[in-house]
């Protein structure tokens, strides 16, 4: 499919997310707007409850009741299936079903939020490939191999039949990270994939999240608190606050001179700027 | 550090804990050992306030825990000097010996969820230590409990109030007080501000060192973000593998690293300044650095 070139891999419009529990009406979600274009990071930046996550879950519609997106639109121009408004899928219709884990594809906090422990790594990642590829099982695993090798899992055939509690939690996210990866997503979102660990290992995988961005030419959507992050790894960046976006512009431009108060905020209780006390 | 230093309020010596590696099964025998805490050495100057940083498994919450007796150290001296000018070992203390002692060295947490009595109110919670140590009952009980919320900055109507009903900063407020309200003279936080968001951090990082202030208190502080420990304390101790491979003073340690291992942990972190370049490198100069030293 082609797109004019300025056209945005993803248009995110006046999305409304709300809560329906039994105290009220909690509007998680509220008017948020933004575009990814093709091959860019974007960060979106905020404290916990800001609603950063429940907006990245809208885009694979993965909101659970009481939850609902309440109005806007979620438009994904794909290469390969064209223009997609996720937001008005139907929950069973096969697009909805390309889109998740195909077309685009997450990575969370917690490794074992996307692994199943009763299934070796290996089975789990064909089995990603199987549903998404017209491919023989044996060219699937051929697939997973290379894929484990590529994202730095050293002996990639033994990994391939342990199941995921042998593996470290930086092993469990490479594992992740590939069977995200392996179906060459065009847009890739990762929801706190480092804050678990520790320094060198986040460096590592960072590292990994960016060589294959690379590579595959995907969008990356990356939620995080940890403005260090946001710095090393998006070109532009959204600020979240009370389910409304505050502040976005370019990462240099917002870190450097953020605008809106509450940027600022967030900046200057960093540790890393506050003056010392003595 | 300075010629005229005090005596050390704590002085730590060949700290060392060993974990046993059994062997599944029934028999359980020993295969080796795995060395959590190997031969960790240091002191605490009163008033002072020593970060102990590393990554998961180095050793730095052993290490923490064994000063405290919260877990049996296999060896090593923990020289700890009480307010009344005796010194006591610690780590040789009795069960009997060390409950006394234990009013002055507290520790605060890292959860604030798991780290309190869902089942107990914030006025108990807060006052059970002085109820343990028959320090206080009663009208001067209540007293001293709001006393001390009130100096950690909760209200008083707070006290008959269940920790599920507070925020995480709250939750670790409530924690302060608890460790504050025996006054001891040491504080150990293993990790008291890492589950925070970091506009609360930064309010909690403040309340410590008002509280240092005030109270004349020693802290040590572990912790695995290098930002926060750059912040808060005079000096940092970095871990590894259960050893300190350099401790300095905070300014030394962040602008003139002297350990190989000191300067790979440091550029790993991610700058919020987008002009300052993280290393994605880490993982092959770590494994060049464990070649080298074996």
């Amino acid at each position: 499919m082609n797109f004019p070139p300025e056209a945005p891999l993803l248009d995110v419009r006046n999305l409304r997310v709300s809560f329906f529990t039994p105290d009220g009406v909690v509007g998680a979600v509220q008017n948020v707007s933004f575009s990814i274009a093709r091959g860019r990071t974007l960060a979106l930046v905020g404290e916990s409850g800001s609603g950063k996550s429940v907006t990245a879950y809208s885009l694979l519609r993965l909101v659970q009741p009481p939850g609902r997106i309440v109005d806007g639109r979620i438009v994904l121009r794909s290469q390969r299936a064209g223009e997609i408004d996720i937001s008005h899928l139907d929950e069973k219709s096969g697009l909805l079903f390309r889109v998740r884990g195909g077309l685009v594809s997450m990575i969370f906090q917690e490794p074992m939020t996307a692994l199943s422990p009763v299934h070796t790594i290996g089975s789990q990642i064909d089995e990603a490939i199987l549903v998404h590829q017209d491919v023989s099982p044996a060219a699937a695993r051929r697939l997973t191999l290379e894929m484990l090798h590529k994202v730095g899992i050293a002996n990639a055939a033994q990994r391939y039949a342990q199941y995921p509690h042998e593996l470290s939690g930086g092993m469990r996210q490479r594992a992740v990270i590939a069977m995200a990866l392996v179906c060459r997503p065009e847009l890739l979102i990762a929801d706190e994939p480092t804050t678990a660990l520790d320094v060198t290992i986040q460096a590592q995988i960072l590292g990994l999240i960016k060589t294959l961005q690379r590579e595959i030419g995907c969008s990356v959507l990356l939620i995080t608190h940890d403005f260090g992050v946001v710095a090393q790894m998006a070109d532009d960046v959204a600020v979240m606050r009370q389910g409304e976006i505050v502040e976005r512009g370019s990462v240099r431009a917002v870190l450097k001179n953020p605008q809106h108060a509450y940027t600022r905020t967030l900046l200057d209780a960093l540790p890393s700027r506050r003056a010392r006390v003595m | 550090m300075k010629p005229d230093t005090p005596s050390p309020l704590l002085s730590v010596r060949g700290l060392t804990k060993h974990f046993p590696v059994l062997t599944p099964g029934f028999r359980r025998r020993q295969t080796g050992v795995i060395k959590a805490v190997d031969d960790v050495s240091f002191d605490l100057a009163p008033g002072e306030s020593l970060g102990l940083v590393g990554e998961s498994g180095c050793g730095k919450t052993t290490t923490a825990r064994c000063l405290l007796r919260a877990i049996e150290p296999t060896a090593g001296v923990t020289l700890f000097r009480l307010p009344d000018g005796r010194t006591v070992d610690l780590a040789r203390l009795s069960d009997r010996e060390l409950k006394p002692v234990r009013q002055h060295a507290q520790m605060v947490f890292q959860d604030p969820f798991s780290s309190l009595n869902p089942r107990m109110t914030v006025r108990d919670i807060v006052g059970e230590p002085l109820v343990i140590h028959r320090l206080a009952q009663g009208a001067d009980l209540d007293d001293r409990v709001s006393a001390m919320l009130a100096r950690v900055g909760l209200r008083p109507e707070h006290r008959s109030r269940y920790p599920h009903a507070f925020s995480g900063g709250q939750r670790q407020r409530i924690g302060i007080a608890r460790a504050l309200i025996m006054r001891p003279s040491l504080i150990v936080c293993d990790e008291a501000t890492s589950a925070l968001d970091v506009s609360v951090q930064a309010q909690v990082l403040d309340l410590l060192k008002e509280l240092q202030r005030d109270f004349g208190l020693t802290y040590l502080f572990v912790a695995h973000n290098l930002d926060v420990v750059r912040n808060f304390c005079d000096r940092v101790a970095v871990m590894r593998k259960g050893r300190i491979v350099e401790l300095a003073a905070t300014r030394d340690i962040f602008t003139a690293p002297q350990h190989p291992y000191t300067r790979i942990l440091l550029s790993a972190v991610p700058s919020p300044d987008p002009d300052v370049k993280m290393n994605f490198n880490v993982g092959e100069e770590l494994a060049k650095l464990d070649a080298l030293t074996g």
